[in-house]
């Protein structure tokens, strides 16, 4: 205690009037903001809204995303995100539902409490090591892990459902919490209100967070100061973890059982609403207050939009006309895609319309005022150079012949992909080699590369495009959906698909150059929305069955030619024309024309530059806000394509299509040689770890023929699991094996030693 | 000769390849002011990262009061009454200026709850007794300027009652009022008995507070003069062509002078 306390607290003015630290004005807009949307929605659909029940079943569903946002709003201002919660939330109860359930391991409730918590804790744990300890972006990290536990929900489930309502009787003191309380309304509330009221004051009051807006802030200043800064972000991602569990807790005790979907989306809601409420995603911004409102105000909008309208319809049956009551709602999918437009309304808000003078801008432009100039938002002129990476390079320089290939970034994933391959041949002689398994590889290959080619661009740039999966979706609902629905020509429906998957680009270009939010927060809010319009424009119908013009695209060479009666009809030429089809030409030739531009001309140097040290590049004269924007429509573009193949090759489109895509383009971009920090990758590395992606996902589903006869195929629904660790794997050796030569330090080390 | 507060002795510290200093001796006395000087990349901030802890050295000795120490961190130094404040003052623009002045080591009672009536009523004091014209201990530190921002980490730093505060450049960012501002905070320092160390490219500055400059060339040490006894062209000289050789102590130049 050296701090300087003798001075006389008498001379101070007058007793000092504290700021407010738990409420301000934004909560007090957002409670406007929530009867005004109650009261619409009261008006359009008296008969929900209208009603006491209305007001404890938004109160009780908040319940869950409030406990959960409480959570997040620690990670949110320590400068970071949690996607996974929406994961753990399901992992949770699964766990709990695989332990509980009466056809699993029929445990106590107790026991499979616990067991549900030490796996929701665990997830906050390996989240808070990946991200503090491996350097791995908190993005991408989460990201993983919720594919991993989505991969392992599959897993455990089985996509079954699960079902305890009758061992639930026996256990109600547990199952009572999901349920009306004697009082007359749902246990869940006062569970939230009490998590609520402990964060409010841990944030606002005590030393914790203090620490976290510290971090937030300046996570330099904060380490001088001495704060443990690492503890204080591992912290944020248990309580994140935490607070999932007990939301999962909280809705297998409502559901009585659980569906292989639970929890799917939650994350969303829940960063809306910790953003809504008034917390920034530069970190050091917000209020457990707000996040809690804003949790309910989301909650709102989600019933409202979900809830429809209430209509009356005529319909002539037998030439009588009867009235028939209905509801006119949106598709599942749309909820999905206006919570995403929500989410990206609500990051810009503060950053543009409030700080940057935006909204006075345009109010001013309104009256026809001079507009007041933006203000400078400023940044320090000198930043390090960025020299990481360089020892390799400068090796790679002076070797020759095998040295020269082994010192490539992009060598690791060249020799995979070759032993993979090698690897099924072993496993299966009589199968791997033959025409269709080829063929289908190709096809396989073909997705995955195309959208890796686009995304290398934006990799290398040093922005990440988590959004190639959904754009995929959109474009190929859109093609299936404007020739089945429409009727309209395969060309003009493809023209269209990729117009659709290339404005989603551009939108996210504007977002992140126009707008300066990072690129993984408008691409994540793309995922969302582009997603979400796919399902809206599927909802309900059956899109199969397309003109032969339109198929021909997914076809194989030999079709092709056959339908233009040019069919070769021997030997080798065959063989090749049935394994190659058409959409492996075209992706083919887009990967050699992007390859040749990334290497070879102007346009790549200046995409490396960028993503090397930005500021540098502007100085030098780039117009880097270009080259990023042109850098995320060239991957949608890609996606787009990748989708309208999707759409030819199955000729029918599935909801599913493009999911987890996103995983796959970046683990083969940084596979093969690229990094997420930007400033490397080349396209041929990006097609050599497509490649290796590819035979990892085949040798994963190859039946193996055992010796004694039989053969084992592995379960498909951990596939995901797999592919999301090998993605925080190649992550992970990129940054402590490429960048921080781990290996050859500690190879010095010990030379070191004992010279 | 009564003891120095601080004394580092052949200090040596190794980048890679790049010997970064070469055996410095450093000696500081109490409410002595020294201007540490020298060309881009001569080894002053890392000098000064070695002495706080922040560098571990790869060889030589640091002794506090005449009794050896091995810092592992800022922390360990700070505990010890050395306080540094860094070019770019370290401080979270998103907290008010009592929250920064008590960063990472708010007041609580409980235990856990931080103590605000303590804290602020405290940060105003420490304020006052620099003399400082920030209007508020309630403004966000990021609508300060630069000046006062860089009071709020001097602030921060008498707050822990340092026997010696490093500052790293402390002028480079400050307009003309606020840097005369600065001078004066340094010597009200000094008549607090608080040894003082300031790195910097400007002479002017040093020469004005000043009472003793010391040069580093390529990470050595080579001269080291009383302000009232030297001049800035001699200083300059030192810096552009100084050697082992002109690696006087500041009491050898002064009777080599008479």
């Amino acid at each position: 205690m050296s701090a300087a306390t003798e001075h006389d607290h008498a001379a101070l003015p007058r007793k000092l009037r504290l700021p407010m630290q738990i409420v301000g004005g934004w909560e007090g807009g957002i409670l406007l903001f929530m009867v005004a949307l109650y009261a619409v929605g009261a008006y359009i659909n008296p008969g929900f809204f209208g009603t006491t029940d209305a007001f404890s079943a938004v109160l009780r569903d908040t319940a869950r995303f409030g406990v959960m946002a409480v959570g997040m709003s620690f990670v949110i201002i320590n400068k970071e995100l949690d996607l996974s919660v929406g994961s753990t939330l399901g992992l949770v109860a699964t766990v709990f539902g695989v332990l509980y359930d009466s056809y699993h391991f029929d445990l106590g409730v107790g026991w499979s409490i616990f067991g549900a918590t030490i796996a929701g804790l665990l997830i906050g744990l390996i989240n808070g090591v990946l991200v503090t300890r491996l350097n791995v972006p908190a993005f991408i990290a989460t990201l993983t892990m919720l594919f991993i536990g989505r991969g392992m929900v599959l897993g455990l489930t089985g996509g079954q459902t699960i079902s305890f309502g009758q061992k639930a009787v026996q256990d109600h003191w547990f199952f009572g919490l999901g349920e009306t309380n004697a009082l007359g309304f749902n246990s869940q509330i006062p569970i939230f209100l009490l998590v609520a009221a402990i964060g409010i004051v841990a944030l606002a009051k005590t030393r914790a967070g203090y620490q976290t807006y510290a971090v937030g802030g300046n996570a330099q200043a904060a380490q001088y100061a001495g704060i443990a800064t690492r503890w204080v972000r591992i912290r944020a991602y248990l309580l994140a973890a935490l607070t999932a569990t007990l939301a999962g807790l909280m809705n297998v005790a409502q559901d009585k059982g659980l569906t292989s979907q639970i929890g799917q989306g939650a994350e969303l809601i829940v960063i809306a609403a910790v953003i809504v409420g008034g917390a920034s995603i530069a970190g050091g911004r917000g209020r457990m207050l707000g996040a809690c409102l804003g949790a309910a105000l989301i909650v709102l909008i989600d019933k409202v939009l979900r809830e429809g309208v209430p209509i009356t319809h005529t319909i002539d049956v037998d030439g009588v006309k009867m009235q028939v009551q209905s509801y006119a709602q949106l598709p599942g999918g749309a909820v999905q895609a206006f919570l995403g437009v929500i989410l990206l309304a609500a990051v810009l808000i503060e950053p543009w319309a409030i700080r940057g003078g935006g909204a006075a801008r345009i109010w001013a432009r309104l009256r026809g005022r001079q507009a007041p100039p933006p203000p400078d938002l400023g940044e320090a002129a000198i930043v390090g150079a960025q020299m990481r990476g360089s020892a390799a390079d400068a090796r790679a320089v002076a070797a020759r012949g095998l040295r020269a290939f082994l010192a490539r970034r992009d060598a690791a994933a060249i020799i995979l992909t070759v032993l993979l391959w090698l690897a099924g041949m072993a496993l299966r002689p009589d199968f791997w080699g033959s025409l269709d398994n080829s063929f289908t590889l190709l096809l396989a290959f073909t997705e995955i590369a195309l959208v890796s080619v686009g995304l290398t661009f934006v990799l290398a740039t040093g922005d990440v495009d988590l959004s190639v999966g959904s754009v995929l979706a959109f474009s190929g609902a859109t093609a299936a959906f404007l020739m089945k629905e429409t009727a309209l020509a395969p060309v003009p429906a493809i023209v269209l698909a990729m117009l659709g998957g290339t404005l989603c680009g551009m939108v996210n270009g504007l977002l992140t150059v126009r707008f300066r939010l990072p690129a993984f927060v408008s691409t994540l809010g793309m995922f969302y929305i582009a997603r979400g319009l796919a399902s809206w424009l599927v909802a309900g119908r059956q899109l199969s069955g397309f003109s032969d013009g339109f198929n021909v695209i997914g076809r194989n060479m030999y079709e092709v030619l056959d339908a233009l009666g040019m069919a070769p009809h021997s030997g080798l030429l065959r063989a090749i024309a049935e394994a190659v089809s058409a959409q492996t030409l075209f992706m083919a030739l887009v990967a050699l024309i992007a390859g040749i531009v990334l290497a070879k001309t102007v346009i790549g140097q200046r995409v490396y530059a960028v993503g090397g040290n930005e500021r540098a590049a502007r100085y030098a004269g780039i117009n880097t806000g270009a080259v990023r924007f042109w850098a995320l429509t060239f991957s949608a573009v890609c996606a787009s394509a990748a989708g309208v193949i999707y759409v030819a090759y199955l000729r029918s489109f599935n909801p599913s299509a493009g999911l987890g895509r996103e995983l796959d383009g970046i683990s083969s971009v940084i596979i093969g040689g690229g990094s997420v920090f930007g400033g490397y990758g080349t396209v041929l590395g990006a097609l050599a770890g497509a490649a290796v992606i590819t035979l990892i996902r085949a040798l994963l589903s190859l039946q193996v023929l055992l010796p004694d006869g039989t053969s084992f195929v592995m379960p498909q629904h951990w596939m995901n699991v797999l592919i999301g660790l090998i993605l925080i794997g190649a992550v992970v050796g990129d940054i402590w094996l490429r960048q921080e030569r781990i290996l050859s330090r500690l190879f010095k080390r010990r030379k070191g030693s004992t010279s | 000769m009564t003891t120095p507060i601080l004394e580092m002795r052949r200090i040596d510290k190794h980048f890679g390849a790049v010997h970064a200093l070469r055996g410095v001796d450093l000696h500081l006395m109490r409410g002595e002011i020294l201007g540490l000087v020298g060309d881009n990349s001569a080894g002053k901030s890392t000098l000064m990262k070695v002495l706080t802890g922040a560098y571990q050295r790869d060889g030589g000795e640091v002794l506090v009061d005449g009794k050896p120490t091995h810092f592992r961190s800022p922390q360990d130094s700070r505990d010890l009454g050395m306080e540094m404040i860094y070019q770019d003052f370290a401080l979270c623009g998103n907290m008010d200026v009592g929250q920064n002045i008590f960063l990472g080591r708010w007041p609580r009672h409980f235990g856990i709850f931080v103590d605000r009536p303590k804290m602020y009523s405290e940060a105003q004091a420490v304020l006052q007794r620099l003399k400082v014209d920030v209007n508020s201990v309630f403004q966000k530190v990021e609508s300060l300027s630069g000046g006062r921002q860089q009071s709020v980490a001097i602030a921060r730093a008498i707050s822990f009652n340092p026997r010696v505060v490093i500052f790293d450049e402390p002028t480079a960012n400050l307009s003309v009022m606020a840097t005369e501002r600065l001078l004066e905070t340094m010597s009200e320092l000094k008549k607090l008995g608080v040894a003082q160390v300031i790195i910097s490219h400007r002479l002017t500055d040093i020469f004005a507070v000043g009472d003793r400059v010391m040069v580093l060339k390529r990470g050595q040490a080579v001269g080291d003069r009383y302000i009232h006894a030297t001049s800035e062209r001699e200083v300059l000289e030192l810096i552009v062509s100084g050697t082992a050789e002109t690696n006087l102590t500041a009491e050898q130049a002064l009777q080599q002078a008479a």
